[in-house]
Protein backbone atom coordinates (compact mmCIF):
# COMPACT_ATOMS: atom_id res chain seq x y z
CA UNK A 1 0.00 0.00 0.00
CA UNK A 2 2.90 2.29 0.92
CA UNK A 3 4.54 1.49 -2.43
CA UNK A 4 1.35 2.32 -4.30
CA UNK A 5 1.06 5.61 -2.42
CA UNK A 6 4.66 6.48 -3.30
CA UNK A 7 4.06 5.63 -6.97
CA UNK A 8 0.99 7.83 -6.97
CA UNK A 9 2.95 10.71 -5.46
CA UNK A 10 5.77 10.24 -8.00
CA UNK A 11 3.28 10.20 -10.89
CA UNK A 12 1.64 13.34 -9.57
CA UNK A 13 5.03 15.10 -9.35
CA UNK A 14 5.93 13.91 -12.84
CA UNK A 15 2.69 15.30 -14.33
CA UNK A 16 3.17 18.59 -12.52
CA UNK A 17 6.72 18.78 -13.82
CA UNK A 18 5.61 18.00 -17.37
CA UNK A 19 2.83 20.59 -17.13
CA UNK A 20 5.31 23.20 -15.95
CA UNK A 21 7.80 22.29 -18.69
CA UNK A 22 5.36 22.05 -21.60
CA UNK A 23 2.70 24.65 -20.75
CA UNK A 24 3.86 27.12 -18.11
CA UNK A 25 7.53 27.54 -18.96
CA UNK A 26 7.20 28.58 -22.65
CA UNK A 27 4.36 31.00 -21.90
CA UNK A 28 6.11 32.46 -18.85
CA UNK A 29 9.39 32.76 -20.78
CA UNK A 30 7.61 34.61 -23.57
CA UNK A 31 6.01 37.00 -21.12
CA UNK A 32 9.27 37.64 -19.27
CA UNK A 33 11.07 38.22 -22.58
CA UNK A 34 8.34 40.63 -23.71
CA UNK A 35 8.43 42.46 -20.38
CA UNK A 36 12.23 42.84 -20.39
CA UNK A 37 12.16 43.94 -24.05
CA UNK A 38 9.48 46.53 -23.32
CA UNK A 39 11.63 47.93 -20.50
CA UNK A 40 14.64 48.24 -22.78
CA UNK A 41 16.69 45.70 -20.82
CA UNK A 42 17.13 43.29 -23.75
CA UNK A 43 16.98 43.77 -27.53
CA UNK A 44 19.68 44.91 -29.97
CA UNK A 45 18.27 48.39 -30.51
CA UNK A 46 17.41 49.01 -26.87
CA UNK A 47 19.66 51.34 -24.92
CA UNK A 48 18.91 50.42 -21.32
CA UNK A 49 16.13 50.47 -18.74
CA UNK A 50 13.32 53.01 -19.14
CA UNK A 51 9.53 53.29 -18.65
CA UNK A 52 8.88 55.44 -21.74
CA UNK A 53 7.25 52.66 -23.75
CA UNK A 54 4.90 51.70 -20.94
CA UNK A 55 3.97 55.34 -20.42
CA UNK A 56 3.15 55.66 -24.12
CA UNK A 57 1.09 52.46 -24.16
CA UNK A 58 -0.76 53.22 -20.93
CA UNK A 59 -1.48 56.91 -21.44
CA UNK A 60 -1.86 57.28 -25.22
CA UNK A 61 -5.03 56.37 -27.04
CA UNK A 62 -4.00 53.70 -29.63
CA UNK A 63 -3.78 50.73 -27.26
CA UNK A 64 -7.08 51.50 -25.56
CA UNK A 65 -8.81 52.13 -28.90
CA UNK A 66 -7.56 48.75 -30.16
CA UNK A 67 -8.57 47.02 -26.94
CA UNK A 68 -12.04 48.60 -26.95
CA UNK A 69 -12.51 47.84 -30.64
CA UNK A 70 -11.46 44.20 -30.12
CA UNK A 71 -13.85 43.89 -27.19
CA UNK A 72 -16.69 45.41 -29.23
CA UNK A 73 -16.07 43.06 -32.19
CA UNK A 74 -15.79 40.03 -29.88
CA UNK A 75 -18.89 40.80 -27.80
CA UNK A 76 -21.05 41.56 -30.84
CA UNK A 77 -19.78 38.49 -32.75
CA UNK A 78 -20.39 36.17 -29.80
CA UNK A 79 -23.81 37.72 -29.07
CA UNK A 80 -24.95 37.24 -32.69
CA UNK A 81 -23.48 33.72 -32.78
CA UNK A 82 -25.23 32.77 -29.55
CA UNK A 83 -28.59 34.02 -30.83
CA UNK A 84 -28.25 32.15 -34.12
CA UNK A 85 -26.87 28.99 -32.47
CA UNK A 86 -29.58 28.89 -29.81
CA UNK A 87 -32.30 29.37 -32.41
CA UNK A 88 -30.92 26.58 -34.61
CA UNK A 89 -30.04 24.19 -31.75
CA UNK A 90 -33.48 24.51 -30.16
CA UNK A 91 -35.52 24.55 -33.38
CA UNK A 92 -33.74 21.65 -35.07
CA UNK A 93 -32.94 19.61 -31.98
CA UNK A 94 -34.02 16.26 -33.41
CA UNK A 95 -32.43 16.89 -36.82
CA UNK A 96 -29.14 17.79 -35.11
CA UNK A 97 -29.11 14.50 -33.24
CA UNK A 98 -29.48 12.25 -36.25
CA UNK A 99 -29.68 12.49 -40.01
CA UNK A 100 -27.85 14.61 -42.57
CA UNK A 101 -27.73 17.81 -40.51
CA UNK A 102 -25.98 16.07 -37.62
CA UNK A 103 -23.00 15.48 -39.95
CA UNK A 104 -23.21 18.61 -42.11
CA UNK A 105 -22.98 20.87 -39.04
CA UNK A 106 -19.36 19.78 -38.55
CA UNK A 107 -18.32 20.89 -42.07
CA UNK A 108 -17.87 24.63 -41.36
CA UNK A 109 -15.36 23.68 -38.66
CA UNK A 110 -13.02 22.49 -41.46
CA UNK A 111 -12.68 26.01 -42.87
CA UNK A 112 -9.56 27.87 -41.70
CA UNK A 113 -10.12 31.46 -40.63
CA UNK A 114 -8.19 32.76 -43.64
CA UNK A 115 -10.40 30.84 -46.09
CA UNK A 116 -13.52 32.09 -44.34
CA UNK A 117 -12.19 35.65 -44.49
CA UNK A 118 -11.61 35.35 -48.26
CA UNK A 119 -15.10 33.93 -48.65
CA UNK A 120 -16.51 36.92 -46.75
CA UNK A 121 -14.44 39.26 -48.91
CA UNK A 122 -15.81 37.67 -52.10
CA UNK A 123 -19.33 37.94 -50.73
CA UNK A 124 -19.40 41.36 -49.05
CA UNK A 125 -16.91 43.53 -50.98
CA UNK A 126 -18.25 46.34 -53.13
CA UNK A 127 -17.38 44.27 -56.18
CA UNK A 128 -18.47 41.05 -54.48
CA UNK A 129 -21.24 38.55 -55.03
CA UNK A 130 -23.96 40.31 -53.04
CA UNK A 131 -23.22 43.61 -54.74
CA UNK A 132 -23.44 41.95 -58.16
CA UNK A 133 -26.70 40.20 -57.32
CA UNK A 134 -28.07 43.49 -55.97
CA UNK A 135 -27.07 45.22 -59.20
CA UNK A 136 -28.64 42.52 -61.40
CA UNK A 137 -31.87 42.67 -59.40
CA UNK A 138 -31.92 46.46 -59.61
CA UNK A 139 -31.47 47.17 -55.88
CA UNK A 140 -28.35 49.28 -56.60
CA UNK A 141 -27.53 51.36 -59.66
CA UNK A 142 -23.76 51.48 -59.32
CA UNK A 143 -21.01 49.88 -57.27
CA UNK A 144 -20.81 52.78 -54.82
CA UNK A 145 -24.46 52.28 -53.84
CA UNK A 146 -23.48 49.04 -52.09
CA UNK A 147 -22.67 49.65 -48.41
CA UNK A 148 -19.09 49.36 -47.16
CA UNK A 149 -18.95 46.01 -45.36
CA UNK A 150 -15.27 45.20 -45.80
CA UNK A 151 -12.55 47.30 -44.13
CA UNK A 152 -15.32 49.42 -42.64
CA UNK A 153 -15.22 51.42 -39.41
CA UNK A 154 -17.70 49.15 -37.61
CA UNK A 155 -15.89 45.91 -38.44
CA UNK A 156 -18.93 44.39 -40.16
CA UNK A 157 -16.82 42.07 -42.30
CA UNK A 158 -14.82 40.89 -39.28
CA UNK A 159 -17.98 40.33 -37.25
CA UNK A 160 -19.71 38.50 -40.13
CA UNK A 161 -16.72 36.18 -40.58
CA UNK A 162 -16.29 35.57 -36.85
CA UNK A 163 -19.97 34.67 -36.63
CA UNK A 164 -19.53 32.19 -39.50
CA UNK A 165 -16.52 30.68 -37.77
CA UNK A 166 -17.86 30.27 -34.25
CA UNK A 167 -21.59 29.66 -34.74
CA UNK A 168 -21.15 25.96 -35.66
CA UNK A 169 -19.18 25.45 -32.44
CA UNK A 170 -22.03 26.90 -30.40
CA UNK A 171 -24.66 24.89 -32.29
CA UNK A 172 -22.81 21.65 -31.55
CA UNK A 173 -22.22 22.72 -27.95
CA UNK A 174 -25.87 23.61 -27.31
CA UNK A 175 -27.12 20.52 -29.10
CA UNK A 176 -24.93 18.33 -26.88
CA UNK A 177 -25.84 20.28 -23.75
CA UNK A 178 -29.53 19.83 -24.61
CA UNK A 179 -29.01 16.09 -24.23
CA UNK A 180 -26.54 16.01 -21.36
CA UNK A 181 -28.42 18.56 -19.25
CA UNK A 182 -31.74 16.79 -19.85
CA UNK A 183 -33.39 19.96 -21.10
CA UNK A 184 -36.37 17.96 -22.40
CA UNK A 185 -37.10 16.79 -18.82
CA UNK A 186 -36.84 20.35 -17.51
CA UNK A 187 -39.23 21.46 -20.23
CA UNK A 188 -41.77 18.79 -19.28
CA UNK A 189 -41.45 19.70 -15.62
CA UNK A 190 -41.92 23.40 -16.37
CA UNK A 191 -44.99 22.61 -18.48
CA UNK A 192 -46.65 20.76 -15.62
CA UNK A 193 -45.82 23.67 -13.32
CA UNK A 194 -47.81 25.86 -15.72
CA UNK A 195 -45.13 27.48 -17.91
CA UNK A 196 -46.15 28.68 -21.38
CA UNK A 197 -43.87 27.95 -24.34
CA UNK A 198 -42.45 31.47 -24.13
CA UNK A 199 -41.80 31.16 -20.40
CA UNK A 200 -40.13 27.79 -20.97
CA UNK A 201 -37.80 29.38 -23.53
CA UNK A 202 -37.02 32.47 -21.45
CA UNK A 203 -36.91 31.00 -17.95
CA UNK A 204 -35.76 27.43 -18.53
CA UNK A 205 -34.08 26.49 -21.81
CA UNK A 206 -31.98 29.57 -22.61
CA UNK A 207 -30.79 30.29 -19.03
CA UNK A 208 -29.78 26.66 -18.40
CA UNK A 209 -27.92 26.37 -21.70
CA UNK A 210 -26.17 29.73 -21.25
CA UNK A 211 -25.22 28.94 -17.67
CA UNK A 212 -23.74 25.59 -18.62
CA UNK A 213 -21.93 27.11 -21.61
CA UNK A 214 -20.80 30.27 -19.80
CA UNK A 215 -17.13 29.39 -19.44
CA UNK A 216 -16.97 28.42 -23.14
CA UNK A 217 -18.67 31.69 -24.05
CA UNK A 218 -16.07 33.70 -22.11
CA UNK A 219 -13.29 31.77 -23.83
CA UNK A 220 -14.79 32.47 -27.25
CA UNK A 221 -14.95 36.20 -26.46
CA UNK A 222 -11.23 36.03 -25.65
CA UNK A 223 -10.61 33.95 -28.78
CA UNK A 224 -12.32 36.48 -31.07
CA UNK A 225 -10.66 39.42 -29.29
CA UNK A 226 -7.27 37.92 -30.03
CA UNK A 227 -8.00 36.76 -33.59
CA UNK A 228 -5.47 37.84 -36.21
CA UNK A 229 -6.06 36.62 -39.78
CA UNK A 230 -9.65 37.82 -40.12
CA UNK A 231 -9.09 41.42 -38.91
CA UNK A 232 -5.84 41.55 -40.90
CA UNK A 233 -7.66 40.72 -44.14
CA UNK A 234 -10.99 42.45 -43.53
CA UNK A 235 -10.19 45.22 -41.06
CA UNK A 236 -9.13 48.85 -41.49
CA UNK A 237 -5.84 50.45 -40.49
CA UNK A 238 -7.70 52.44 -37.89
CA UNK A 239 -9.16 51.23 -35.63
CA UNK A 240 -7.21 47.97 -35.56
CA UNK A 241 -7.91 44.89 -33.52
CA UNK A 242 -5.35 44.23 -30.83
CA UNK A 243 -3.46 41.32 -32.44
CA UNK A 244 -3.03 43.21 -35.71
CA UNK A 245 -1.90 46.32 -33.86
CA UNK A 246 0.62 44.37 -31.77
CA UNK A 247 2.01 42.41 -34.74
CA UNK A 248 2.34 45.61 -36.75
CA UNK A 249 4.48 47.10 -34.00
CA UNK A 250 6.62 43.98 -33.56
CA UNK A 251 7.13 42.76 -37.11
CA UNK A 252 6.64 45.64 -39.50
CA UNK A 253 8.08 48.96 -40.65
CA UNK A 254 9.81 50.51 -37.66
CA UNK A 255 12.09 48.36 -35.51
CA UNK A 256 12.04 51.00 -32.76
CA UNK A 257 8.31 50.20 -32.30
CA UNK A 258 9.07 46.64 -31.14
CA UNK A 259 9.22 47.42 -27.40
CA UNK A 260 5.84 49.13 -27.72
CA UNK A 261 4.43 45.98 -29.38
CA UNK A 262 5.73 43.85 -26.53
CA UNK A 263 4.34 46.24 -23.93
CA UNK A 264 0.94 46.17 -25.68
CA UNK A 265 0.88 42.38 -25.75
CA UNK A 266 1.85 42.24 -22.06
CA UNK A 267 -0.83 44.74 -21.09
CA UNK A 268 -3.42 42.87 -23.15
CA UNK A 269 -2.57 39.59 -21.40
CA UNK A 270 -2.72 41.29 -18.00
CA UNK A 271 -6.10 42.84 -18.76
CA UNK A 272 -7.57 39.53 -19.94
CA UNK A 273 -6.22 37.80 -16.83
CA UNK A 274 -7.70 40.56 -14.68
CA UNK A 275 -11.11 40.12 -16.32
CA UNK A 276 -10.93 36.36 -15.78
CA UNK A 277 -9.91 36.91 -12.17
CA UNK A 278 -12.88 39.20 -11.57
CA UNK A 279 -15.21 36.62 -13.14
CA UNK A 280 -13.62 33.92 -10.97
CA UNK A 281 -13.98 35.94 -7.77
CA UNK A 282 -17.62 36.73 -8.57
CA UNK A 283 -18.48 33.15 -9.45
CA UNK A 284 -15.84 30.55 -8.70
CA UNK A 285 -18.27 27.71 -9.48
CA UNK A 286 -18.11 28.73 -13.13
CA UNK A 287 -14.59 27.32 -13.48
CA UNK A 288 -15.34 24.05 -11.73
CA UNK A 289 -16.16 20.91 -13.61
CA UNK A 290 -19.41 19.04 -12.87
CA UNK A 291 -17.70 16.62 -10.49
CA UNK A 292 -15.29 18.91 -8.68
CA UNK B 1 -68.22 10.25 -3.52
CA UNK B 2 -66.74 10.99 -6.97
CA UNK B 3 -63.03 10.18 -7.32
CA UNK B 4 -60.56 12.99 -7.99
CA UNK B 5 -59.02 11.06 -10.86
CA UNK B 6 -60.87 8.57 -13.00
CA UNK B 7 -59.33 6.85 -16.00
CA UNK B 8 -61.43 4.78 -18.39
CA UNK B 9 -60.16 2.29 -20.96
CA UNK B 10 -56.91 4.12 -21.57
CA UNK B 11 -54.58 2.62 -24.17
CA UNK B 12 -51.33 3.74 -25.70
CA UNK B 13 -49.38 2.32 -28.61
CA UNK B 14 -46.00 3.36 -29.97
CA UNK B 15 -45.88 2.05 -33.54
CA UNK B 16 -46.82 -1.60 -33.27
CA UNK B 17 -46.04 -1.84 -29.58
CA UNK B 18 -48.94 -1.59 -27.16
CA UNK B 19 -47.60 0.00 -23.99
CA UNK B 20 -50.88 0.44 -22.10
CA UNK B 21 -53.97 -1.68 -22.63
CA UNK B 22 -57.43 -0.64 -21.40
CA UNK B 23 -56.22 0.88 -18.17
CA UNK B 24 -58.91 1.77 -15.63
CA UNK B 25 -57.99 3.65 -12.49
CA UNK B 26 -59.60 5.78 -9.80
CA UNK B 27 -58.09 7.87 -7.05
CA UNK B 28 -60.00 9.54 -4.24
CA UNK B 29 -59.32 13.10 -3.06
CA UNK B 30 -56.39 13.47 -0.60
CA UNK B 31 -55.30 9.86 -1.08
CA UNK B 32 -52.11 8.30 -2.42
CA UNK B 33 -52.19 5.40 -4.83
CA UNK B 34 -48.94 3.44 -5.09
CA UNK B 35 -48.30 2.04 -8.53
CA UNK B 36 -45.96 -0.93 -8.62
CA UNK B 37 -44.31 -2.07 -11.78
CA UNK B 38 -41.02 -3.24 -13.19
CA UNK B 39 -39.00 -1.34 -15.80
CA UNK B 40 -40.79 -1.10 -19.13
CA UNK B 41 -44.17 -2.01 -17.66
CA UNK B 42 -45.71 1.27 -18.86
CA UNK B 43 -46.00 3.10 -15.54
CA UNK B 44 -44.00 6.16 -16.64
CA UNK B 45 -46.03 6.37 -19.85
CA UNK B 46 -49.23 6.28 -17.79
CA UNK B 47 -48.02 9.16 -15.60
CA UNK B 48 -46.94 11.18 -18.62
CA UNK B 49 -50.35 10.71 -20.23
CA UNK B 50 -52.09 11.85 -17.05
CA UNK B 51 -49.79 14.88 -16.90
CA UNK B 52 -50.50 15.70 -20.56
CA UNK B 53 -46.93 15.10 -21.69
CA UNK B 54 -48.02 12.18 -23.89
CA UNK B 55 -51.27 11.72 -25.77
CA UNK B 56 -53.30 8.54 -25.23
CA UNK B 57 -54.19 6.42 -28.24
CA UNK B 58 -57.67 5.93 -26.79
CA UNK B 59 -59.56 6.27 -23.53
CA UNK B 60 -60.65 9.07 -21.24
CA UNK B 61 -59.16 10.84 -18.22
CA UNK B 62 -61.44 12.67 -15.81
CA UNK B 63 -60.12 15.05 -13.17
CA UNK B 64 -62.87 16.26 -10.84
CA UNK B 65 -65.35 14.90 -13.41
CA UNK B 66 -63.87 17.04 -16.21
CA UNK B 67 -62.46 15.22 -19.22
CA UNK B 68 -58.85 16.48 -19.55
CA UNK B 69 -57.17 14.24 -22.09
CA UNK B 70 -57.13 17.01 -24.71
CA UNK B 71 -56.00 19.74 -22.34
CA UNK B 72 -52.37 20.94 -22.52
CA UNK B 73 -50.25 20.11 -19.45
CA UNK B 74 -50.11 23.79 -18.47
CA UNK B 75 -53.87 23.85 -17.84
CA UNK B 76 -54.23 20.60 -15.90
CA UNK B 77 -52.71 21.65 -12.57
CA UNK B 78 -51.09 18.24 -12.32
CA UNK B 79 -47.39 18.26 -11.45
CA UNK B 80 -45.14 15.47 -12.64
CA UNK B 81 -41.98 14.79 -10.63
CA UNK B 82 -39.08 12.80 -12.03
CA UNK B 83 -36.72 10.46 -10.23
CA UNK B 84 -34.14 13.23 -10.45
CA UNK B 85 -34.84 16.44 -8.56
CA UNK B 86 -34.22 18.52 -11.72
CA UNK B 87 -33.65 21.75 -9.83
CA UNK B 88 -33.10 24.71 -12.11
CA UNK B 89 -29.31 25.23 -11.93
CA UNK B 90 -29.57 28.99 -12.47
CA UNK B 91 -31.87 29.54 -9.46
CA UNK B 92 -31.17 29.19 -5.75
CA UNK B 93 -33.42 27.09 -3.47
CA UNK B 94 -35.82 29.98 -2.80
CA UNK B 95 -36.25 30.80 -6.49
CA UNK B 96 -36.63 27.13 -7.42
CA UNK B 97 -39.55 26.81 -5.03
CA UNK B 98 -40.97 30.15 -6.17
CA UNK B 99 -40.78 29.14 -9.85
CA UNK B 100 -44.39 28.03 -10.32
CA UNK B 101 -45.74 30.98 -8.34
CA UNK B 102 -43.76 33.46 -10.45
CA UNK B 103 -45.18 31.87 -13.60
CA UNK B 104 -48.62 32.68 -12.24
CA UNK B 105 -47.47 36.26 -11.63
CA UNK B 106 -48.40 36.23 -7.97
CA UNK B 107 -47.33 39.22 -5.86
CA UNK B 108 -43.87 39.19 -4.28
CA UNK B 109 -45.43 39.27 -0.82
CA UNK B 110 -47.65 36.25 -1.54
CA UNK B 111 -44.69 34.38 -3.05
CA UNK B 112 -42.51 35.18 -0.03
CA UNK B 113 -45.12 33.93 2.42
CA UNK B 114 -45.81 30.70 0.53
CA UNK B 115 -42.16 29.89 -0.15
CA UNK B 116 -41.12 30.53 3.43
CA UNK B 117 -43.94 28.35 4.69
CA UNK B 118 -42.84 25.60 2.31
CA UNK B 119 -39.19 25.97 3.39
CA UNK B 120 -40.40 25.57 6.97
CA UNK B 121 -42.47 22.46 6.15
CA UNK B 122 -39.47 20.91 4.43
CA UNK B 123 -37.03 21.99 7.14
CA UNK B 124 -34.67 23.62 4.66
CA UNK B 125 -35.00 27.27 5.72
CA UNK B 126 -31.25 27.62 6.27
CA UNK B 127 -30.55 26.46 2.71
CA UNK B 128 -32.81 29.03 1.02
CA UNK B 129 -29.95 31.00 -0.54
CA UNK B 130 -27.93 27.98 -1.66
CA UNK B 131 -27.55 26.96 -5.29
CA UNK B 132 -28.56 23.41 -6.30
CA UNK B 133 -24.95 22.24 -6.62
CA UNK B 134 -24.46 23.01 -2.91
CA UNK B 135 -27.18 20.58 -1.81
CA UNK B 136 -27.18 16.86 -1.01
CA UNK B 137 -29.42 14.42 -2.89
CA UNK B 138 -32.04 14.40 -0.14
CA UNK B 139 -32.07 18.19 0.12
CA UNK B 140 -32.49 18.48 -3.63
CA UNK B 141 -35.46 16.14 -3.53
CA UNK B 142 -37.02 18.20 -0.71
CA UNK B 143 -36.70 21.35 -2.82
CA UNK B 144 -38.21 19.49 -5.75
CA UNK B 145 -41.21 18.54 -3.58
CA UNK B 146 -41.53 22.09 -2.33
CA UNK B 147 -41.49 23.48 -5.86
CA UNK B 148 -44.28 21.08 -6.85
CA UNK B 149 -46.45 21.46 -3.75
CA UNK B 150 -46.25 25.22 -3.42
CA UNK B 151 -48.43 25.62 -6.53
CA UNK B 152 -51.11 23.51 -4.82
CA UNK B 153 -51.62 21.01 -7.63
CA UNK B 154 -54.81 19.01 -7.81
CA UNK B 155 -52.73 15.91 -8.32
CA UNK B 156 -49.07 15.06 -7.81
CA UNK B 157 -47.45 12.41 -10.00
CA UNK B 158 -44.26 10.95 -8.57
CA UNK B 159 -42.13 8.76 -10.80
CA UNK B 160 -39.83 6.80 -8.48
CA UNK B 161 -38.86 10.00 -6.66
CA UNK B 162 -36.58 8.27 -4.15
CA UNK B 163 -35.00 5.83 -6.58
CA UNK B 164 -31.65 7.64 -6.67
CA UNK B 165 -31.32 8.09 -2.89
CA UNK B 166 -29.41 5.93 -0.42
CA UNK B 167 -31.54 3.79 1.91
CA UNK B 168 -31.18 6.07 4.94
CA UNK B 169 -32.13 9.24 3.06
CA UNK B 170 -34.86 7.30 1.32
CA UNK B 171 -36.47 6.37 4.65
CA UNK B 172 -36.32 9.98 5.84
CA UNK B 173 -37.90 11.19 2.60
CA UNK B 174 -40.66 8.59 2.86
CA UNK B 175 -41.52 9.82 6.38
CA UNK B 176 -41.40 13.43 5.23
CA UNK B 177 -43.67 12.71 2.28
CA UNK B 178 -46.24 10.93 4.47
CA UNK B 179 -46.21 13.91 6.86
CA UNK B 180 -46.64 16.40 3.99
CA UNK B 181 -49.51 14.39 2.48
CA UNK B 182 -51.38 14.71 5.76
CA UNK B 183 -50.50 18.37 6.35
CA UNK B 184 -51.16 19.64 2.85
CA UNK B 185 -53.97 17.24 1.88
CA UNK B 186 -52.16 16.00 -1.20
CA UNK B 187 -53.57 13.59 -3.75
CA UNK B 188 -50.87 11.61 -5.49
CA UNK B 189 -49.94 8.72 -7.73
CA UNK B 190 -46.68 7.28 -6.44
CA UNK B 191 -44.82 5.04 -8.87
CA UNK B 192 -42.21 2.68 -7.50
CA UNK B 193 -40.76 -0.73 -8.20
CA UNK B 194 -40.05 -1.26 -4.49
CA UNK B 195 -42.69 -3.44 -2.82
CA UNK B 196 -42.05 -2.13 0.70
CA UNK B 197 -42.12 1.49 -0.45
CA UNK B 198 -45.40 0.93 -2.28
CA UNK B 199 -46.98 -0.42 0.91
CA UNK B 200 -45.58 2.38 3.10
CA UNK B 201 -46.49 5.26 0.80
CA UNK B 202 -49.87 4.29 -0.62
CA UNK B 203 -53.35 4.39 0.88
CA UNK B 204 -54.09 1.87 -1.84
CA UNK B 205 -52.01 -0.11 -4.30
CA UNK B 206 -52.08 -0.82 -8.00
CA UNK B 207 -49.87 -3.04 -10.07
CA UNK B 208 -48.99 -2.47 -13.68
CA UNK B 209 -47.62 -5.34 -15.71
CA UNK B 210 -47.06 -5.39 -19.47
CA UNK B 211 -49.38 -2.42 -19.86
CA UNK B 212 -52.25 -3.87 -17.85
CA UNK B 213 -53.23 -2.32 -14.54
CA UNK B 214 -54.70 -4.11 -11.56
CA UNK B 215 -55.98 -1.77 -8.86
CA UNK B 216 -56.60 -3.56 -5.57
CA UNK B 217 -59.69 -2.75 -3.52
CA UNK B 218 -57.65 -2.70 -0.33
CA UNK B 219 -54.11 -3.30 0.88
CA UNK B 220 -55.36 -6.62 2.31
CA UNK B 221 -56.48 -7.71 -1.16
CA UNK B 222 -53.00 -6.86 -2.44
CA UNK B 223 -51.32 -8.86 0.34
CA UNK B 224 -53.51 -11.86 -0.42
CA UNK B 225 -52.85 -11.82 -4.16
CA UNK B 226 -50.39 -14.61 -4.92
CA UNK B 227 -48.85 -12.63 -7.78
CA UNK B 228 -48.26 -9.45 -5.76
CA UNK B 229 -44.91 -10.74 -4.45
CA UNK B 230 -45.84 -10.00 -0.83
CA UNK B 231 -46.07 -13.68 0.14
CA UNK B 232 -42.63 -14.40 -1.38
CA UNK B 233 -41.17 -11.48 0.54
CA UNK B 234 -42.71 -12.63 3.82
CA UNK B 235 -41.51 -16.19 3.25
CA UNK B 236 -38.01 -14.89 2.51
CA UNK B 237 -37.76 -12.97 5.77
CA UNK B 238 -39.31 -15.84 7.73
CA UNK B 239 -36.68 -18.14 6.24
CA UNK B 240 -33.85 -16.08 7.74
CA UNK B 241 -33.10 -17.16 11.26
Amino acid sequence: MGLRFNNKMNNSKLFKGLFLAIVVLPVASGLVYAFLFSLGIIGVLNKGFHWDVWQTVLFDKPFWVSFGYSLYVALLSVAISLSVALTIALSWQKKLQKGLLSNVIYLPLCFPATVMAFFSFQLLAKSGLLSRIGYQLGFIKEINDFPVLIKDAYGMGIIFTSVLLITPFFIILFSNLYQSEKIASYVNLAKTLGASNRQILQKVMVPILLKRASITIYLFVIFVMGSYEVPLLLGRQNPQMISVAVLQKIQRFNLYDMPQGYAMSMLYVLLIMLILLIIYIKNSNLFKTQNS
Amino acid sequence: MQPLLHIQNLSKTFGNERVLADVNLHLAQHKVLSLLGSSGSGKTTLLKIIAGLEQPSSGEIFLNETEISQQPPQNRNIVYLYQEALLFPHFNVYENIAFGLRLKKQSNQAIKEKVQQMLHYLDIEKHAEKMPNQLSGGQKQRVSFGRAMVVEPKLLLLDEPFGALDSNTRQKMQSLFIKLVEQLKISALFVTHDLKEAIIMGDSIGKIQKGKLIQYESKQAFFEDETSGVKNEVDFWKGIK
